[in-house]
């Protein structure tokens, strides 16, 4: 899923027709004051941020003059919130809301449909209102084929109740225009929360647009980068340099997140940092089962699948070998029916590249399982390429367990501390 | 300089140096080729490594990535084959990075 920022996924409201506060994307005060000079004010001041939340944590503010939008916009702007670090705002009219409520199309999995939302209770989390009041959320299921219109959002409205008729006929018109940008855009989520009603009309004041990862290629207009979903922050460096491997080539995939990007976490917890790669997810999660108890972090999660081309696993290898905070590496597959000869190949491409003194040899301690199909092969190549020599690495074939990998990576780590490390 | 360059699905290149290939006895990067499960794109003509398919086929897939001619040359040929994978966006990366990474620190 890719993820938008509330400036995004308002220029493409504005795009279909969707009133939205006039508002400009700054990350600068000198781009604020520009802003302001245009705008007048008041003005709100938002930061860019994913997550929910973001007006109780102090992430909107406003402006009545000049003074208190420079307090906002430095109080704002490389603030942290939920571990991500602002780095955008979006200052924008400040608007008089005289009622809220909550517009959504969102994908029904359960119904393979799209399903339109509305609330009267807008402005306030949607699900936690429809554990608690499940009566004030109405939907409707969406036939693509035939499409969403106005006296479709008519009724819906009507169920919602509490609207006069002049109000229903613009929210009716603004659905259809939500519904446009949800199957224009590809998207998962087009939501606004909350749809504000002002004297001069309904507007956007908030907006929430997922797009769907699967569409990203022919969404180019968007300009977007491709990543696996990292919750709610920004993708990183790393995460967009992975992303590009499966953009022109589906023989296969890699999957590349970093849990903990700046090490930070592992740090505090007194853990071992390490880059971890796996084939199957599963097995990816019982070895990390295994290895946290004994002191080591993997700082980021990536599994191979679908028999991913050689040249794959070189550059993902690269990838998480580029964390500088890793002092180790671990490699684990699954019982799997993925190539492990190519899988093997192209880790020993990279680590010939990132070791060239050495033959390919690690500098910090390296465990690689290889568990299914050619993985003879796979344990051939490092031999014949001389990397299993090495002091600080063990490549192992099917017979060991993810219990056994754990303690054998620990044994080497504390070897290799104890022979002074990186030092 | 003689070569056999040629570009592969995932964005990169494929230079074979055929100078060094005529003195090679192994030709591991034919025979490693086309092992059951690999490309089968090479062949030998006038005894150096040729293409099987055209450039456009190889460029859209037939090239089975998975740098085993490399590999055996380095191993049993005369190290003629180089193998080019860009990422651009790691570049990047490692180019605005302020710690060093692991592989390029001690020992």
């Amino acid at each position: 899923m890719a993820r938008l920022f509330e400036y995004q996924g308002k220029s493409l409201f504005k795009r279909k027709g969707i009133p939205v506060p006039e508002g400009k994307f700054v990350q600068s005060l000198d781009e604020a004051m520009e802003v302001a000079d245009e705008l007048g004010f008041p003005l709100a001041v938002k930061a860019q941020v994913f997550g929910g939340g973001r007006g109780k944590a102090g992430g909107i503010l406003f402006a009545e003059d000049r003074e208190s939008l420079s307090q906002a916009v430095n109080g704002l702007l490389g603030k942290r919130f939920r571990g991500a670090s602002v780095e955008g705002l979006l200052i924008e009219q400040k608007v008089a809301i005289r009622k809220e409520v909550y517009m959504a199309v969102t994908a029904d999995p359960s119904t393979r449909q799209p399903v339109g939302i509305v609330s009267p209770k807008g402005g306030v989390d949607i699900e936690e209102t429809s554990e608690r009041e499940p009566t004030a959320v109405f939907r409707v299921s969406i036939d693509i084929l035939r499409g969403f219109y106005y006296y479709d959002a008519m009724n819906l409205l009507r169920q919602g109740g509490g609207l006069e008729s002049r109000e229903m006929l613009s929210l009716a018109n603004l659905f259809t225009s939500l519904y446009q940008v949800y199957r224009e855009y590809d998207c998962k989520l087009a939501e606004i929360n909350p749809l504000a009603l002002t004297d001069r009309g309904a507007i956007a004041v908030d907006a929430r647009v997922d797009i769907d990862d699967d569409a990203l290629a022919r969404q180019t207009s968007l300009h977007l980068d491709v990543a696996e979903e990292a919750g709610e922050r920004v993708a990183t460096l790393l995460e967009i340099a992975a992303g590009t491997i499966d953009e022109n080539d589906h023989r296969g995939s890699v999957h590349f997140v970093q849990i903990d990007p700046d090490g930070s976490y592992a740090g505090a917890e007194g853990r071992v940092s390490i880059g971890f790669d796996c084939v199957g997810a599963g097995t990816s999660l019982t070895t990390m089962d295994e290895l946290v108890p004994v002191g080591y972090y993997p700082i980021n999660f990536c599994d191979s699948s679908g028999n991913p081309v050689g040249s794959k696993l070189y550059r993902i290898t690269k990838i998480i070998m580029a964390q500088p905070q890793i002092e180790g590496y671990v490699f684990v597959s699954c019982v799997s029916s993925q190539q492990l000869d190519n899988t093997a190949r192209g880790i020993i491409k990279a680590f010939k590249e990132l070791y060239p003194a050495s033959g390919g040899q690690p500098n910090i301690p390296s465990i690689l399982v290889f568990r299914g199909a050619w993985d003879d092969v796979a344990l051939d190549l490092f031999r014949e390429h001389g990397i299993s020599d090495g002091r600080w690495i063990k490549v192992l074939g099917r017979d060991t367990t993810e219990k056994e990998a754990a303690g054998i990576f620990d044994a080497l780590y504390k070897e290799w501390k104890e022979s002074g490390g990186l030092e | 300089m003689r070569d056999l360059e040629f570009e592969i699905r995932s964005g990169g290149t494929v230079r074979i140096d055929l100078e060094k290939c005529e003195s090679c006895e192994s030709k591991a990067c034919v025979k490693i080729c086309n092992t059951p499960g690999m490309g089968e794109i090479l062949e030998l003509k006038d005894g150096v490594p040729s293409l099987k398919p055209t450039l456009d086929e190889v460029k859209r897939g037939a090239c089975t990535e998975d740098l085993a001619c490399e590999l055996e040359c380095e191993l049993h040929g005369n190290k003629a084959i180089v193998i080019t994978l860009p990422l651009p966006q790691l570049d990047e990366y490692l180019r605005d990075l302020s710690e060093t990474p692991t592989y390029l620190r001690g020992r």
